[in-house]
């Protein structure tokens, strides 16, 4: 009997640490989003699609998509394109590559906190970096972060800078699986570097960029620590990203109602984002011998 | 190696070139550092310095020493028992065949496809009801199961032998002493990883800390900071000097252990996506 019991005795405090702050929540998430509650009355009101159609026609939904899609169409391919280029140059092991991969990982695993923070002062009008550099050649200092044209590209680049080492070890784990003989055979036929680079090289991490494609967007909809500390989603709402807008419904403005219903959007969506990878992933995986 | 000048010394310059760019990269947090160790009177007119001043100040003033306790004990416990819990459910999923086992498992491996966002405010009402807001439980219970150290120490056992667990069940082992003496042990890389992996993600943990603490004692690292920061809008009467103190302080801890570590960082980050 003991040992049927086992196996679920080893499984029990996960599964029920999941249940508890995961499965659960996601139903009670659900359930609230058709409610209407501020976190203080004794009652939770039944209002059944209100939420969704109040999300759905107002103004600020529909900026916090733009806004994310914007970043997501931006950073996405921005991402892909550098760390490949740069995972190409340091896949061969030396030792400046290999510490030129580890400057360019570190931020990955540093506090986003203190990314933004030091960020804030890189693009800060008076005494920033970037202003700086410019004051230096004889331009003019640029609001970075005031100006709602510009706060967009500035939280871009942070997140890009912030992300780019995990992109680009992840390349170099998929580059190193690429059987040299391909490189050589490429190179007895006469392929100039930039055809061996595609027609070679690029079918065959082609898994790895649809891996990093999804991480990626995936990312993009979530992201939430950058925009809260630098701009608080402004200037005029220009960088209130879907997860920032999540934060300010719920728990600034305490309408746990529209905050659920926007969570419950942004989950389906990443959902049917993961499950149309996973087909077309499956379908192209063939590359990988 | 031909000893070819000029293609050796071709190499030094690309070489040169590209530890010139990674310093670039690495500018701004390498300035931040520095900064933090100028008066902020010597950093705003331009001159040169050295003090700890800020540091003094960050700890004496902002209660920066009691957040980085917080972060330690919150990361802490979160690794150990996150660790625990995933590696006694990995060994069940990779060694035994049980109703529901598969299901199960397929829910942990979903839990890796889900956005945690979705979870913030019915997680933020059960500790409330739970009483447990602005308490290091709080803190810590929602951080503890990880579905992808599940996942990813599963696979890592699969690898091991079975036959290494047949000898020690012959020499009259129970199940749990299988997996504390033989598991455990050929698995520490794979743990070891795991276990930076949990460290980091909850050392720069910043929403739920955010939702989940008001009171400023229980402030971990993350939240102190971006209220440091916070405290003062509008630039000209913002303490950069004091600000980058804080901020080396909440950076320090990862930043000594990823030159140690970054091995074992790279290994877990790549076993998980390429495999």
């Amino acid at each position: 009997m003991l040992r049927k019991l086992t196996p679920y005795l080893f499984i029990l405090p996960l599964m029920a640490f999941l249940a508890v702050f995961t499965y659960v929540p996601i139903l009670q998430s659900v359930n609230l989003s058709f409610r209407e509650w501020d976190f203080m009355s004794p009652t939770k009101l039944w209002v059944g699609l209100e939420n969704y159609q109040l999300l759905l026609s107002s103004r600020d939904f529909w900026n916090a998509v733009k806004v994310t899609t914007i970043f997501a169409v931006i950073s996405v391919p921005l991402r892909l394109a550098l760390a490949l280029a740069i995972a190409s140059y340091l896949v061969r092991e030396t030792i400046v590559s290999r510490l030129m991969r580890g400057a360019l990982f570190l931020p990955s695993v540093t506090s986003t906190v203190s990314i933004a923070v030091v960020f804030s002062w890189v693009f800060s009008t008076d005494y920033g970096m970037i202003n700086a550099g410019l004051a230096w050649l004889g331009f003019e200092r640029v609001q970075w972060m005031q100006d709602p044209q510009l706060a967009l590209y500035v939280i871009i680049f942070v997140n890009t800078w912030k992300q780019l080492g995990y992109d680009i070890i992840i390349y170099i784990a998929g580059l190193q699986a690429v059987p040299t003989e391909l490189y050589d055979a490429a190179s007895v036929d006469g392929g100039r570097r930039l055809h061996v680079f595609r027609r070679v090289t690029l079918p065959l991490v082609m898994p790895t960029t649809y891996f990093l494609l999804v991480v990626s967007v995936i990312d993009a909809f979530q992201v939430f620590t950058i925009v809260n500390v630098m701009t608080k989603g402004g200037p005029a709402g220009a960088t209130d990203m879907i997860v920032n807008m999540l934060y300010r419904v719920g728990f600034t403005l305490f309408d746990i109602g529209q905050g659920s219903a926007l969570a419950v959007i942004l989950f389906v969506f990443l959902i049917a984002l993961a499950v149309l990878k996973a087909r077309v992933i499956g379908r192209k995986v063939h590359y990988e011998a | 190696m031909k000893p070819d000048l000029t293609s050796s010394r071709g190499m030094w310059v690309m070489n040169a070139l590209v530890l010139a760019a990674g310093l670039m990269f690495l500018s701004p947090v390498l300035y931040s550092i520095w900064m933090s160790f100028q008066t902020a009177d010597a950093y705003y007119a331009g001159h040169l310095d050295f003090t700890l001043s800020n540091y003094e100040l960050a700890v004496a003033e902002y209660n920066f020493a009691r957040y980085l306790l917080n972060s330690l004990i919150v990361s802490g416990v979160v690794t150990l028992a996150g660790i625990a819990v995933a590696t006694m459910a990995a060994y069940a999923f990779a060694r035994y065949r049980f109703p529901g086992g598969n299901l199960a498992f397929a829910a942990v491996v979903a839990t890796l496809m889900i956005p945690s966002h979705i979870t913030l405010i019915p997680n933020y009402l059960t500790l409330a009801k739970a009483g447990l807001l602005d308490s290091y439980a709080g803190l810590i219970l929602p951080a503890i199961s990880s579905g992808f150290a599940a996942f990813f120490l599963r696979q890592y056992i699969r690898g091991i032998p079975r036959a290494l667990d047949e000898a020690a069940y012959m020499d009259g082992a129970n199940a749990f002493q299988v997996l504390w003496r033989v598991i455990v042990p050929i698995s520490k890389p794979a743990i070891f990883s795991m276990g930076l992996h949990l460290f980091i993600s909850e050392w720069n943990n910043y929403i739920w800390p955010l939702v989940a603490i008001g009171k400023e004692d229980l402030y971990t690292l993350q939240v102190g900071l971006a209220r440091l920061y916070r405290i003062n809008p509008g630039e000209d009467v913002i303490d950069w000097p004091l600000v980058m103190a804080a901020s080396t302080i909440t950076i320090l801890p990862v930043l000594l252990g990823f030159v140690l570590v970054e091995r074992h960082l790279v290994r877990g980050i790549t076993m998980g996506a390429v495999k």
